[in-house]
């Protein structure tokens, strides 16, 4: 045995020479291979046997050495080509391919040139005990380990008697038949192995990436019939790809189909001609294109003519095709014909329009057949606990009240029920107009009261008196209050609290924010949403009470959307709830912002008019204040001027105030054709128009916006102390 | 003063009942209609200071009732006010073009409709209402 590398193995192993041996890692290979998965039936097709048969026995008969092909554990893969004659005689007598390396006529320890290999990726030289030599090149795919190519059983000099006398002993052959075929057998010299090595290094790889490129191309090839096969036969949908300029260059079977064009007759023709001839005046096609060129893709719904000049309901998608970074190549593009689902969208819709009518109708219906009624139980009951019909024991008095509070509830329900009916309907209108809030919430707290003592609740305000005054309708804000409070009301154990409260103001300047707090169940944060929705009553609060029909706060949440606003609810299970919703805030600037002009403004003087409706005898039914208003619109320049608001939530309605930027000269103009319109509409002479009004400075300011709020302050306070004026002479 | 009369037209038998107890406790006189047609004859004959007319009513509508008697001198200055199950959303602006002093939907609040009829009537002064309220 030869021992060059010292101690480690018997078997001495010649590691690659101090020159690298080139590995031939073929470009494309690594490229590819690093992000691909080598699945197993690609691994068994590029180590194909067949494939590989031939070329190792060119290479072993060449090169006069054996070769065979291994698994990366080093294993034989098929047979061994051109097995040299020595190693063929001490193999047939029984060898075996054994565990260790099958070109080794060692026992002990193995050979380990394939491992090695398939680390250092290059060629690994081994002369076994018998002085044999071969040489083991790695098979690899990128980094992935394919396997190893074995090629040797020669001798690198002439054969030593004594270790093949100690071989032929161990392995039980003839020591002198050894000799004689060993001593037949041609040296091969170790650089020559070497060569050789490299070479088969080379070829090896230059072999498994043909294989490997044959493969793939298999499977393109597959993959595009496949494609082809799929868009072809696709025949519900047209797809077609145009180029850049909107020609055809491919039209499948469904478009042949759908469109009525033949593929020969349309290739190279521009695609517009399936447009309608608006579309097609509208440059709707080019559109559609540049849109796909920008983002990528371009959808649309609309109509599209066949070439029978047949008009269908089109979805058409277009993909941009594009390379990286490069030029639009061509565009995609599907087309279904979707006429059958958009007619059953329509008809739907309107049966689901009807049905909503129907309901609607239905409910109106309900509610008016209900009402007569509850009209005839509420006068009896009224007319007996008012004792109209006699005397009533406390007992009696206590039962009819009972049953009094039932009919508010049943009223109210019946409002309720047509509030939904208007809801579904897009018919729930909200009049905004000045309201102070303030007030409101004392109304809807004393509505409340009488509900609240039955359950010993007390009701408490924490407003400050000076809030602002909001945007919205007054009725609906009241009901919204007295919605979230009845419900506070109905979920909170005896001798709760409720609390209506003002918050900070929340989203901007723009809004006020009221909440209703109670010290009821709670409610869990699974529910926060739900509860506002149509119906809804949560399982556990339903058992607090029967009444309402869970409508109340889904109205709220309608009223305080109509009115821009937001509602929502902040819970502590078993502590309480507490529902907010904001209100926009009144803004005289906001009102005003189109006569606050800063051309306007320069003028330097702003007048408010105010006009005084004063009644011969009585009062003035407040029915008639919408028509009054409705004249007095009539006598200002729209865009010029503006008639305020009820500015006052007291009982002098009947002033009315009119913002205008002109002279005084202007005034007087206004101030007589309101005297004339106002005559010409109350021709019983019942009302007494007076007219006044104030100039008001324009304070000198840097912007428009400053100089704005200077005068809307100035205008705020002058209301108030006309309005004050006026109640103090009455 | 003689008491002032009152004429309902409602076509619910027990609706002109429960009202008229109620308007009969505050001192008025009552009579009564069920349907269109009657109603115009019994306002001719009875001349009411007030109608509490109803719009849904057999043989014709309320608005057709109002039409009549504004066509009649003898009631055309009779003031009305309109008791309805109807919307007032829909109804209370067509009343009121059409002359009604007021717009009730049913069921009114005692206090609110007896106040109007007192108005109506003018029995009250705007000064009285305002101190009330």
């Amino acid at each position: 045995m030869i021992s060059e590398a010292s101690g480690r193995v018997d078997a001495c192993q010649y590691l690659s020479p101090a020159v690298p041996i080139p590995c031939f890692h073929g470009r494309t290979l690594v490229d590819e291979s690093a992000s691909m998965e080598l699945s197993p039936r690609l691994r068994d097709d590029l180590l194909n046997l067949d494939a590989w048969s031939e070329i190792l026995t060119t290479y072993g008969r060449t090169m006069r050495v054996a070769v065979a092909l291994t698994d990366p554990e080093g294993h034989v893969l098929g047979k061994c080509h051109n097995a040299q004659p020595a190693w063929r005689l001490i193999h047939d007598a029984g060898h075996g391919w054994g565990t260790g390396c099958p070109f080794c006529i060692a026992t002990s320890p193995p050979c380990t040139a394939v491992a090695e290999a398939m680390q250092t990726g290059g060629t690994v030289m081994v002369r076994d005990q018998a002085g044999l030599t071969h040489v083991a090149v790695p098979l690899l795919l990128g980094k992935r380990r394919l396997g190893a190519i074995i090629a040797g059983q020669v001798f690198d000099r002439y054969p030593e008697p004594l270790p093949l006398r100690r071989v032929a002993k161990e392995y039980g052959v003839s020591a002198q038949q050894l000799w004689d075929v060993a001593r037949k057998q041609r040296p091969v010299s170790r650089a020559i192995l070497q060569a050789s090595g490299d070479l088969l290094c080379a070829l090896g790889h230059a072999f498994l990436q043909q294989r490997y490129g044959a493969i793939l191309e298999a499977n393109l090839a597959e993959a595009n019939r496949r494609f082809r096969f799929l868009v072809e036969g696709t025949r519900d949908c047209a797809l077609f790809t145009v180029d850049s300029t909107g020609h055809v260059t491919s039209w499948n079977v469904g478009a042949e189909r759908m469109l009525g064009y033949g593929e020969a007759e349309i290739v190279g023709h521009n695609f517009s001609c399936i447009f309608t001839p608006d579309d097609i005046e509208n440059r709707v096609p080019e559109k559609q294109l540049s849109k796909a060129l920008q983002t990528g893709r371009a959808e649309d719904d609309g109509w599209r003519v066949t070439g029978n000049q047949k008009q269908f309901w089109a979805n058409v998608n277009i993909t941009a095709l594009l390379e990286d970074a490069g030029p639009v190549r061509g565009f995609a593009i599907i087309v279904r014909d979707v006429t059958e689902r958009r007619k059953i969208a329509i008809i739907l819709d309107e049966a689901r329009w009807d049905r909503t009518r129907l309901q609607e109708k239905f409910l109106s219906h309900v509610s008016h057949e209900l009402r007569t009624p509850l009209t005839a139980i509420y006068f009896f009951t009224t007319n007996v606990l008012d004792g109209l019909l006699g005397d009533l024991t406390p007992g009696q008095r206590e039962h009819l009240t009972f049953a009094l509070d039932n009919v508010k509830q049943l009223k109210d329900m019946v409002s309720d029920l047509l509030d939904i009916t208007r809801v579904e309907t897009h018919k729930l209108n909200v009049e905004p107009q000045h309201t102070s809030p303030v007030k409101l919430i004392a109304e809807a707290l004393s509505t409340c009261r009488t509900n609240a003592a039955a359950k010993n609740i007390s009701l408490r305000s924490d407003v400050r008196p000076d809030l602002p005054f909001v945007w919205a309708d007054p009725a609906r804000v009241r009901q919204i209050l007295i919605n979230l409070i009845d419900n506070g009301i109905k979920f909170t154990p005896e001798g709760g609290t409720i609390t209506v409260e003002s918050r900070p103001i929340v989203e901007g300047e723009g809004f006020l924010c009221l909440s209703v707090s109670d010290t009821g169940c709670g409610i869990s944060p699974a529910n926060r949403e739900a509860i506002f929705d149509r119906l809804a009553q949560v399982k556990s609060r339903a058992e607090a009470s029967r009444s309402g029909l869970g409508l109340g706060l889904f109205i709220a949440r309608e009223l305080v959307s109509r009115h821009a606003g937001r509602i929502w609810v902040e819970s502590q299970l078993g502590r309480g709830s507490t529902f907010c919703f904001t209100l926009p805030v009144f803004s005289l600037a906001k009102l005003c912002a189109h006569v606050f002009t800063a051309s306007n403004l320069a003028k330097g003087f702003v007048i408010l008019i105010a006009v005084d409706v004063v009644p011969i005898e009585g009062v003035v039914q407040a029915d008639i204040l919408p028509e009054i208003r409705r004249v007095l619109e009539r006598c200002i320049h729209a865009g010029q001027d503006v008639l305020l608001p009820s500015m006052s939530d007291a009982d002098p309605v009947e002033t009315f105030f009119i913002v205008a930027c002109t002279d005084p000269s202007g005034f007087t103009v206004i101030a007589s054709r309101i005297g004339r319109e106002l005559q010409n509409f109350d021709s019983a002479s019942r009302l007494k128009p007076v007219v006044s009004s104030t100039t008001l400075l324009v304070p000198p300011g840097q912007s428009t916006k400053e100089q704005t709020g200077g005068v809307t302050a100035g205008i705020e306070r002058l209301v108030r102390a006309h309005l004050l004026g006026k109640e103090r002479l009455k | 003063m003689s008491e002032k009369k009152i004429l309902i037209i409602d076509d619910d038998q027990h609706l002109l009942l429960g009202l008229a107890t109620r308007l009969q406790a505050n001192g008025y006189a009552v009579v009564s209609a069920t349907d269109a047609i009657s109603a115009i004859a019994v306002a001719r004959t009875e001349a009411p200071d007030l109608v509490i007319l109803d719009l849904g009513l057999p043989a014709g509508d309320g608005f057709l009732v109002f039409e009549r008697m504004r066509g009649l001198t003898d009631l055309m200055a009779t003031p009305v006010i309109v008791l309805s199950a109807r919307d007032p959303a829909k109804n209370k602006k067509r009343a009121l073009d059409a002359g009604a002093v007021a717009f009730f939907q049913k069921p009114p609040n005692n206090r609110e409709f007896l106040t109007a009829i007192r108005q109506a009537l003018g029995e009250t002064t705007a000064l009285s209402t305002f101190l009330k309220t």
